[in-house]
């Protein structure tokens, strides 16, 4: 059980390294955050930490006011990055699909998983197992990194779905697992 | 005293801001905008959905916090709207752009659906400001009152938020269908020329 524990410690450790790494890669000038115990480390990095040097680093108090903040930043010519937790993903629908989307306005987003394996918490995953479902619905661009996806590449593939909101003027969302699976 | 008519505040909106980058509320208040000032590059019109204008107008005013001659972002936001995403208000407390100018139409309803009642009549618009560490709020139900306050949201540094009595009188004005990349796309072009000094574009 101790190993166990070490060994998801240790993933997370290495993970939420590999996101700050990426998420470094795109050089925000904001950051845009909501609470989050799984994204502890990364927020840590950019509230308190050296990735909050030169950059604008805020909360959030729900997901869409921070999507709509970001389309605006955007519409400015800035460079924010959103991070945020998937059961967020039902509020944000809305501001989404009506501002960025319709504008045409791109727009980053980390999105860290919860409710799969290694879960902590009964009741999350009835909303955060629909995650992959409602995107689709709602026709949103994501990406996932999890087990599957060597831990190299995760930090260029988080810069390369920054790029590809940019190349196509939309929302991209990565959805990334920091719990084991 | 009648209450001033949303149309009329409109035109002294745009008189006292005419270059300044402006985002409009959807419903009748952009409608009557385009209809009193004419389609603007510098203004955005929020097509849809209510509680998201203030929210894009503190993204546009802190991503151009910088920009020359003290020029203001300016928000034209209706109650309903606000109270729908109100939470906009400490985070624009906390962030404190002084670019930002905050114009609540108060006509107590949802007028565009019906005229359903908001719930504005029981809340002091100005008091929240004030309590989420905004620079200055002030509201206004005359003309006098509205014309010297526009002066003084100009000059101030913000962010600052003017409560607009108005009544629920409406124009006649048509539908608008533009596309809204098509809005993003002005309104951006427009910022990049203005700040290039190729000068503002509005007719």
């Amino acid at each position: 059980m101790r190993a166990e524990a070490e060994r998801l410690a240790a993933v997370l450790d290495d993970r939420s390294r590999a996101v700050i790494d990426g998420v470094e890669a795109i050089d925000p000038d904001f950051v845009i955050h909501l609470a989050s115990s799984t994204l502890k480390q990364v927020l840590h990095h950019f509230i308190d930490g050296d990735g909050g040097r030169g950059r604008v680093v805020f909360a959030m108090p729900r997901e869409e006011e921070g999507v709509v903040v970001a389309a605006g930043l955007e519409i400015a010519g800035r460079r924010p990055v959103l991070i945020f937790q998937d059961n967020g993903i039902g509020n944000l629908l809305t501001a989404l699909l009506t501002v960025p989307a319709a504008y045409h306005i791109p727009l980053f987003g980390i999105v860290c998983r919860r409710g799969g394996l290694g879960e902590y918490n009964s009741m999350i995953h009835t909303i955060s197992e629909r995650s992959e479902a409602l995107l689709d619905a709602a026709n949103v661009r994501w990406f996932q990194l999890d087990a599957r996806i060597p831990i190299e590449l995760w930090a260029p593939e988080i810069h390369r779905a920054w790029t590809f909101s940019r190349t196509t003027h939309r929302p991209v969302l990565v959805l990334v697992n920091l719990m084991g699976g | 005293m009648p209450r001033m008519q949303r149309a009329a505040v409109l035109t002294d909106i745009d008189a006292e801001f005419p270059d300044s980058p402006m985002v409009l509320t959807l419903g009748g208040t952009a409608r009557e905008m385009l209809t009193v000032a004419g389609r603007k590059p510098n203004h955005l019109v929020n097509l849809d959905a209510m509680g998201q204008t203030v929210s894009i107008g503190l993204g546009i005013a802190v991503g151009l916090r910088g920009r020359p001659h003290g020029e203001k972002t300016v928000v034209v936001e209706g109650d309903g709207s606000l109270i729908m995403g109100m939470s906009v208000m400490s985070t624009i407390g906390l962030l404190g752009p002084q670019n930002l100018v905050v114009l609540v139409l108060d006509n107590g309803v949802y007028l565009a659906t019906g005229g359903q009642p908001t719930a504005s009549s029981s809340l002091d618009m100005c008091a929240l400001a004030m309590a989420c560490s905004w620079s200055g709020a002030r509201s206004v139900s005359t003309r006098d009152e509205l014309l010297e306050s526009l002066h003084w949201a100009a000059a101030e540094p913000g962010p600052t938020l003017l409560h607009v009595i108005v009544s629920t009188e409406q124009i006649a004005t048509d539908y608008f269908l533009e596309d809204p990349v098509i809005l993003a796309r002005d309104f951006r072009g427009w910022l990049q020329n203005s700040e290039a000094g190729v000068g503002v574009s509005t007719p």
